[in-house]
């Protein structure tokens, strides 16, 4: 594959980050896992993931860090990233009521997972989220099936005309 | 656009292919024989090497056909004794031909199926006399999407069918082969299947385009006499073959198949057209109707509906069409400027003789289609079997009918590899097959089908032809 989709972790705490990093191994040979220690580390590398020619296909995104939170982080990233729409996940205990509807209004939020996770749930949400992604890109579900969620993207096969040639 | 080392030798290749024979004078063809073969050339090149999309291609070799070839092109404006030029309407009218119409009709009953989700319902209520034992739900699986791919297209049958035996797999052992079983079964059963109905795959309709340019007509009911028993055969043997390679550990597997039919009311107008369509198909030796007629029943009524809106339109695989009129397209000039017969007439066929005959175009027709596209394959090689068959010289029993079936039939037994068709690619792309194990299995499929189709065509399809 020339084009690469990666999985975005930001999270100030080294052994959380470590943890979520761990967590995401089995998805690293299909989405390459970058990491990122404050909103603004994570600007600079999504604008290098852009800039190579890849796409970030999703963000799994910490509230609470110095500098700039999660969520506004979140919300930049939906007006930068435009139709590139990619999957937007917080991964807090520490965002309230009025922060989460914030991220869900205007960052499009796609999934909230509360600390402390299961690495079952985890998995769950980015296969479903990532299978979302790459439906909606379009992009040729049988690179992802032994990784995604294949039930989906045979489903999604089915209903979009692929044919015999 | 980039093209890799595979393609740009094949853009090569192609451009070369087309100039030649205009700087060569070969013996006994005409100038108009040239410039087909160039395009020919040009056109096999690009199919088989794919700088470019297929479909694309076959666009191209209209263009081309129309620039270099027909009446209003630029070097045959006048007719000679050597080439009387076809209009360019020839050449354009094949997007539009019986063929192509009949195809249409089917795409658009298939797509309205899976809209109203008839194709996941009838395989639940197929499935369900077939029990739990692995060997008979194996054979279930098989014998159901067989008969959806004699319908709808091989890759959307096994797409859908992919969602039933995932689940299953996820349920059983990670090391039972039975995984593996089911896995090949889906593609295998798929592409086997669709040689059922002159609408099942797409080289069906190169033959029977073929066929229809020599003014043969082959009824939609006849064709499936003439290709069911062979389904069947071909079918029980992969059964079987695929049970003894990968013997189930499990004793019993359970298939959840819950839902209901749709029954709104655009759901029962389009079980109603399925029905009437698929049942004046299957009759037509006995009203008469031609079947390309029959297709715009679908068409008609479901838009007239609403049931298949504009945007259903739009998303017909419009492009399996182009491909296949281009393939017919390229068949027209082949006859009319005596390239086919030329490229016939150059080699000694009678030391041959019938059987080997069909046994090397059973077999080239498989290997071929193993590494390209299906329909590729039959367009490339029917308008050397038909000029074969009406030159002459090939002989008596050199039946026309009968070796473009041969062809065409064996262009859909080519399932060694993940490449040969979109189904087995799918099936690959679950993780759950070694390329190795779709190999094994592809390649006794292959010579199985070889001689299956050798045995009817000498056999059976006569008897019914005659």
């Amino acid at each position: 594959m020339d084009h690469q989709i990666y999985i975005l972790v930001v999270e100030d705490e080294l052994e959380v980050m470590d943890a979520l990093v761990n967590d995401l191994e089995q998805f690293e040979k299909f989405f390459p896992v970058e990491s990122a220690n404050s909103a603004e580390e994570a600007r600079n590398v999504v604008n290098e993931i852009y800039n190579a020619g890849n796409e970030v296909g999703l963000i799994l995104c910490d509230h609470v860090m110095p500098g700039q939170n999660g969520v506004d982080f979140l919300i930049e990233l939906e007006k930068y990233l435009d139709q590139h729409s990619a999957k937007k996940v917080l991964v807090t205990g520490q965002a309230g009521l009025e922060d989460t509807i914030q991220a869900i209004n205007n960052a499009h939020l796609d999934y909230y997972i509360a600390k402390p996770w299961t690495k079952e749930l985890l998995e769950d949400v980015v296969i479903a989220q990532l299978t979302n992604f790459v439906m909606q890109r379009h992009y040729n579900p049988m690179q992802f099936m032994m990784i995604l969620d294949s039930v989906r993207l045979s489903e999604y096969m089915r209903t979009n005309h692929i044919t015999d040639h | 656009m980039k093209l890799n080392r595979k393609q740009l030798i094949g853009l090569i290749i192609g451009l070369i292919g087309l100039i030649i024979p205009f700087f060569l004078s070969i013996e006994g063809l005409s100038y108009a024989g040239h410039v087909a073969l160039g395009i020919f050339f040009l056109a096999a090149a690009f199919w088989m090497l794919e700088p470019f999309p297929i479909y694309a291609t076959s666009v191209l070799v209209i263009f081309l056909q129309i620039l270099l070839l027909s009446k209003q092109g630029f070097l045959f404006q006048e007719d000679s004794a050597a080439y009387i030029p076809d209009a360019y309407t020839a050449f354009i009218g094949t997007l539009a031909s019986p063929i192509i119409i009949l195809f249409l009709g089917g795409f658009v009953l298939a797509d309205a199926a899976v809209k109203y989700n008839l194709d996941r319902n009838l395989t639940r209520i197929l499935l369900s006399p077939f029990g739990s034992k692995p060997g008979s739900i194996l054979l279930g699986l098989m014998v159901v999407t067989a008969l959806l791919s004699a319908f709808m297209s091989n890759t959307a049958t096994t797409a859908m069918m992919m969602t039933v035996i995932l689940p299953i797999m996820a349920r059983i052992g990670k090391t039972d082969p039975l995984r593996i079983g089911l896995a090949l079964s889906i593609p295998f059963a798929a592409n086997i299947g669709g040689i059922t109905t002159p609408i099942g795959t797409p080289p069906n309709a190169v033959v029977l385009g073929a066929l229809s340019n020599q003014g043969i007509n082959i009824p939609f009911g006849e064709w499936m006499i003439l290709a069911t028993p062979l389904v069947v055969i071909a079918l029980l043997f992969a059964w079987i073959l695929l049970l003894k390679m990968f013997k189930p550990e499990a004793s019993s597997i359970e298939i959840d198949m819950s839902g209901k039919f749709n029954t709104s009311q655009n759901a029962i107008i389009l079980y109603v057209a399925f029905g009437l369509t698929v049942l004046f198909w299957v009759t037509e030796s006995l009203h008469g109707i031609k079947s390309a007629i029959i297709a715009l029943i679908p068409v008609v009524f479901l838009t007239l509906t609403g049931v298949v809106t504009k945007e259903d339109i739009r998303k017909l695989p419009w492009e399996v069409l182009w491909l296949v009129a281009g393939g017919i397209s390229l068949g027209i000039s082949m006859k009319s400027t005596g390239l086919a017969e030329w490229i016939v007439g150059s080699i000694e066929w009678n030391s041959f003789g019938t059987i080997s005959l069909l046994i090397v175009f059973a077999a080239v027709a498989v290997l071929m289609s193993n590494f390209l596209s299906n329909t590729v394959t039959a367009t490339l090689l029917i308008p050397l079997a038909v000029s074969l068959a009406t030159s002459g010289i090939a002989g008596e029993g050199f039946n026309l009918v009968i070796v473009s079936l041969v062809i065409g039939v064996s262009a859909s037994l080519a399932m060694m590899l993940p490449i040969s068709t979109p189904p087995n690619a799918i099936a690959m792309s679950t993780g759950t097959i070694k390329t190795s194990n779709m190999a094994k299995a592809g390649i006794s499929i292959g010579l199985f089908g070889i001689v299956l189709v050798v045995i009817y065509a000498l056999f059976y399809w006569p008897i019914i032809l005659n």
